[in-house]
């Protein structure tokens, strides 16, 4: 490809994998959970058309919920769009690209969280304002481990740009050691992050156990359908970030190649949370931080292996 | 020089022509127009010098002690002087509006504006101090004033035990002080900060070691780090709001200024005391964090918030002291840098804060959670004022909280040539500050969504409005302050790049102006994000709702079969932190009492969750243990046996002799 091509296309190809894996993540992983229940599932594609409908109806409020009910679903989601633009999804590339620009990347998906938190409490209800304390508390745990993460990978590769660190440590020769505790790591964000089982049950019904689910109990119409969609595309985020990792194409030298195994592997990814849902029970309310807490401790896994491999070489 | 000399003798004209008027509408006028002639005075010298001109110095003749008064305003001063002062104005302001009930009452107001007057005074002192004993001075006016602003309310046994709690421990601080400037007196034979400068620099050893941990003892007491913090709960939650404010916000950054002063004085400091600064101001930071979670009183939250700010801030003078112990230049901007900036940004978040507090107490009489809430739909202004704050302390873009945090991180993830273990440790402090910022934004969330969100728990409480102008005002210029600054952090920066390029001395010309500029730029990219991140959030919201293309209806909250919801069903802040609350419960001295319901008739039964100060609890026990012990003793004495008293004396004598001989055997 020529160089104004590749500087055009692969922000324009970046941008559309943002907008269509979210919806067909979604898909797959509610796909594998009716295989294993030996459902046949709703389509690849239901979300794009649940929010199609729900961006054609009207929306309803909670009597006492204010301004800031009706905004957070859109700062949330254009929180999480701009903090997209800094993660790599193919291979070692992000549109936006600085030093330190994952600390910049993290706070924007916490913008994100607060203004949840901050909507589901305008309800002024208890099952909203429970539901905020219980993702607070999960945010509070999983946003060290990232940094964690992404020091130890910091540490392996010299890098210091979001998707140079994760898109290139493959190169370096601590890899195979530190992938494993790493995926792990990120797998696990990925569940606390985008409320799976584990940690929280998308399908639940009864109140009293929901985490995610309890912020959207007043929500409809479109602002439902911008919460719906920035959740799935954090899920895609976190997806992107474990296919990244063991991406071993150059998205300027290899383009096809690099945006297949993207592709695919963000499948894989949500193939996984898929079969992790249908084997797994979700944890006890109380154990759900420490499992969160676990991505911590893989990361430093993660950092005392670099360590013992500087240590080798 | 002479304007400065002029601000402090206006000020303390202000100060004496306040007590004079008869009415108390001319005692307000005096404290604030001499502020004001004397804030202005200040600005036209300390911006000069902030941006690049010559230092300005100059003395007066003073009595024998003390032969003469040096000052020396350098960029360090000048950057604190800068906006300590117009924000102290900003806090007599507020401070006619909260007061304002007393204006036509008998209460004298003229002496508490004389006090504030008697602040700005400290502030020129201690910032332009030359000689230790201005310096001296200075701090120990603020100390003093602070104490009797705290007091207002003295009639209430609380507060004058709060102010005496204050009183207590800042001046087991100023004993550290002293005990250092004793030592460096000793050695240097000269009142100087800048021949204690000198010394410090070539001395390093165990003796620099000593002062260097009074004077963080020292500090520390001041700012309020962990464990020095327990007069500080108490004394903002009795404080009127704007003494809070200015306490937490300015006066107590005089401790952080002089952490900085002596930093810069000693050129290069061991590389242990970074890791010690580090440590301690880490667990600073996580200490004041989870405080925050587990409080009812809005105010003390704010006051635990200010010990995790200063942890945050200390964060930054630690990397750059590690920067100066390994001369990396980029490691001390980034780590100063994002300290002083950090103290700048808390400077503007933090009265903000206090101001909406103090505009909730002012139209509900209450700070207590648990009574209060929906708030935003009567006070739309206090309410807007503390969403910003809270985000800002939170560290969230778009505000300017992030963008001094930003730098700490480029600090702590910039370590690159360094050996592993220095890499994990910053990693872990990285993963502490995430932590630390996670858990504020869980504070502010709850606090914000408890106080302002939802409906009043409490009726018996007064309908809320929004307060008078006077305190608006103040409250609306920090915010606008709070979003500048997170806009355009670069000019934060350009504040703080005259005293890093103090720091920064020893280095070419070349190294000093790329370092900043490494800085400047990655500032510029935040903020450049950050109206990119307003704008795509407007232009969304315009999208949605700017041509009204479809109502939002009303319609009664998911209530789970509850038909009828009534205000007593909602959450309360210690429902909100009890999950989270309880997995510290070790740390946070959480304390619960209550009636559970029992029989087959229940009938009343309640449930109370306190978040006491394990500190303070501590000490208290301690303190009174050691009385006990000190009775149990002196009780087991023959008080009249006149050899016994001899005898000890003796002992006594002996023991002093042996010190100082020792002493005088082992120092040059």
């Amino acid at each position: 490809m020529t160089p104004v091509l590749q500087q055009l296309l692969l922000p324009l190809l970046h941008c559309l994998l943002l907008l269509c894996m979210p919806i067909l993540l979604t898909g797959v992983v509610n796909r594998t959970t009716s295989w294993w229940a030996g459902r046949r599932g709703p389509g690849l594609l239901q979300l794009g058309w649940d929010l199609r409908r729900l961006l054609g109806k009207q929306s309803m409020r909670g009597d006492h919920a204010g301004v800031l009910f009706r905004a957070a679903p859109y700062v949330g989601l254009a929180a999480s769009g701009l903090g997209a633009a800094m993660v790599p999804l193919l291979g070692q590339f992000a549109p936006l690209q600085f030093p330190f620009d994952f600390v910049v990347a993290i706070y924007l998906l916490g913008v994100a969280r607060v203004a949840l938190l901050i909507g589901a409490m305008d309800v002024g209800g208890a099952f909203e304002s429970m539901g905020a304390a219980r993702a607070a508390g999960l945010g509070s745990y999983a946003e060290p481990a990232l940094f964690l993460l992404l020091g130890s990978a910091c540490a392996a590769t010299g890098m210091t740009s979001f998707a140079d660190v994760i898109g290139r440590l493959h190169q370096t020769p601590l890899f195979a050691l530190m992938a494993i505790p790493l995926l792990l790591a990120l797998f696990i964000l990925l569940q606390a992050e985008c409320s799976r089982v584990p940690v929280d049950d998308p399908h639940t019904h009864l109140e009293l156990t929901m985490i995610h689910e309890a912020m959207l109990l007043d929500y409809s119409g479109p602002e439902l359908a911008a919460m719906q969609f920035a959740a799935a595309v954090r899920m895609a985020l976190y997806a992107g970030l474990m296919t990244t990792l063991v991406n071993p194409f150059n998205p300027w030298l290899q383009p096809l190649a690099t945006i297949a195994f993207s592709v695919c592997g963000m499948v894989v990814v949500a193939l996984a949370v898929g079969c992790t849902e249908s084997w797994v029970a979700r944890l006890p309310m109380r154990w759900v931080n420490h499992y969160t807490l676990g991505a911590s401790v893989l990361a430093l896994l993660g950092f005392a292996l670099v360590g013992l491999g500087m240590f080798g070489t | 020089m002479n304007q400065l000399i002029l601000a402090v003798l206006i000020l303390m004209a202000g100060a004496g022509l306040g007590l004079l008027p008869v009415r108390n509408a001319l005692r307000v006028a005096c404290g604030l127009t001499s502020q004001v002639m004397a804030t202005l005075l200040t600005l036209s010298v300390s911006v000069p010098v902030l941006l690049g001109a010559a230092d300005i110095t100059g003395a007066m003749p003073w009595a024998y002690p003390i032969g003469a008064l040096h000052f020396h305003l350098d960029a360090l001063g000048a950057f604190f002087l800068t906006w300590s002062m117009p924000m102290t104005l900003l806090g007599a302001v507020y401070g006619v509006g909260y007061l304002r009930a007393y204006l036509d009452g008998p209460r004298h107001l003229g002496v508490h504006f004389a006090l504030l007057n008697m602040v700005s005074v400290s502030f020129l002192l201690v910032y332009t101090g030359e000689h230790a004993v201005t310096f001296l001075f200075g701090w120990e006016i603020a100390a003093l004033s602070a104490w009797l602003l705290v007091i207002w309310d003295y009639s209430n046994q609380k507060v004058r035990f709060a102010g005496f709690n204050y009183l207590v421990s800042t001046h087991v601080g100023l004993i550290f002080l002293v005990a250092a400037v004793m030592i460096l007196y000793t050695r240097t034979d000269s009142w100087f900060l800048d021949d204690f400068g000198v010394w410090l620099a070539r001395n390093p050893g165990s003796l620099r070691n000593a002062v260097f941990l009074l004077l963080l003892t020292s500090f520390g007491l001041k700012s309020a780090f962990f464990p020095f913090h327990s007069w500080l709960p108490r004394a903002h939650a009795a404080a009127p709001a704007h003494v809070s404010a200015l306490m937490s916000g300015v006066i107590h950054k005089a401790g952080l200024y002089a952490l900085v002063r002596f930093i810069f004085l000693m050129g290069k400091p061991d590389e242990w005391m970074g890791w010690f600064l580090i440590a301690f101001s880490v667990v600073s930071a996580l200490i004041g964090a989870l405080y925050t979670v587990g409080q009812r009183d809005l105010k003390r939250l704010l006051g635990y918030s200010s010990t995790e700010n200063v942890g945050i801030a200390g964060i930054g003078f630690g990397i750059g002291c590690l920067g100066l112990s390994w001369n990396l230049p980029v490691l001390v901007v980034l780590g100063f840098g994002g300290g002083l900036l950090h103290v700048l940004n808390h400077a503007f978040f933090k009265c903000q804060l206090f101001y909406a507090a103090g505009c909730v107490y002012r139209s509900k009489h209450s700070v207590d959670m648990e009574h209060l809430g929906g708030l935003m739909k009567q006070m739309p202004v206090t309410a807007a004022c503390f969403l910003i704050a809270g985000l800002a302390i939170s560290g969230l873009p778009p505000f300017n909280g992030f963008a001094s945090e930003f730098l700490l991180y480029s600090g702590l993830f910039s370590s690159l040539g360094q050996d592993l273990w220095v890499r994990i440790c910053l990693a872990v402090v990285a993963a502490a500050l995430a932590f630390v910022g996670a858990v504020s934004a869980l504070s502010t969330t709850r606090a914000y969504g408890v106080v302002f969100l939802g409906q009043s728990r409490d009726n018996s409480l007064p309908i809320g409005h929004e307060s008078n102008r006077w305190m608006l005002i103040p409250m609306v210029l920090h915010g606008a302050g709070t979003v500048v600054l997170g806009l355009a952090p670069m000019w934060g920066f350009a504040l703080v790049a005259g005293p890093l390029r103090l720091l920064l001395r020893g280095n070419t010309d070349a190294v000093m102006v790329n370092t900043l500029l490494v800085a400047h730029h990655s500032l510029s990219q935040i903020g450049a994000l950050s109206c990119v991140l307003l704008l795509i959030t407007a232009v969304v919201l315009w999208l949605r709702f700017g041509r009204r293309r479809s109502p939002v209806l009303p319609t009664p909250a998911w209530g789970c079969a509850h038909a009828f919801p009534t205000h007593r069903m909602q959450y309360t802040g210690t429902s909100f932190s009890h999950d989270f609350a309880h997995q510290f419960k070790n740390v946070l001295g959480l304390v619960q009492r209550g009636r559970a319901p029992s029989g087959y008739f229940p009938q009343s039964s309640y449930v109370v969750t306190d978040c006491v100060d394990a500190v303070e609890r501590r000490l208290y026990s301690v303190i009174s243990q050691g009385d006990e012990t000190a009775n149990d003793l002196s009780g087991k004495l023959q008080e009249d046996d006149s050899r016994f008293a001899f005898g000890m004396a003796l002992a006594g004598i002996v023991l002093i002799a042996m010190m100082v001989f020792l002493l005088e055997g082992e120092l040059p």
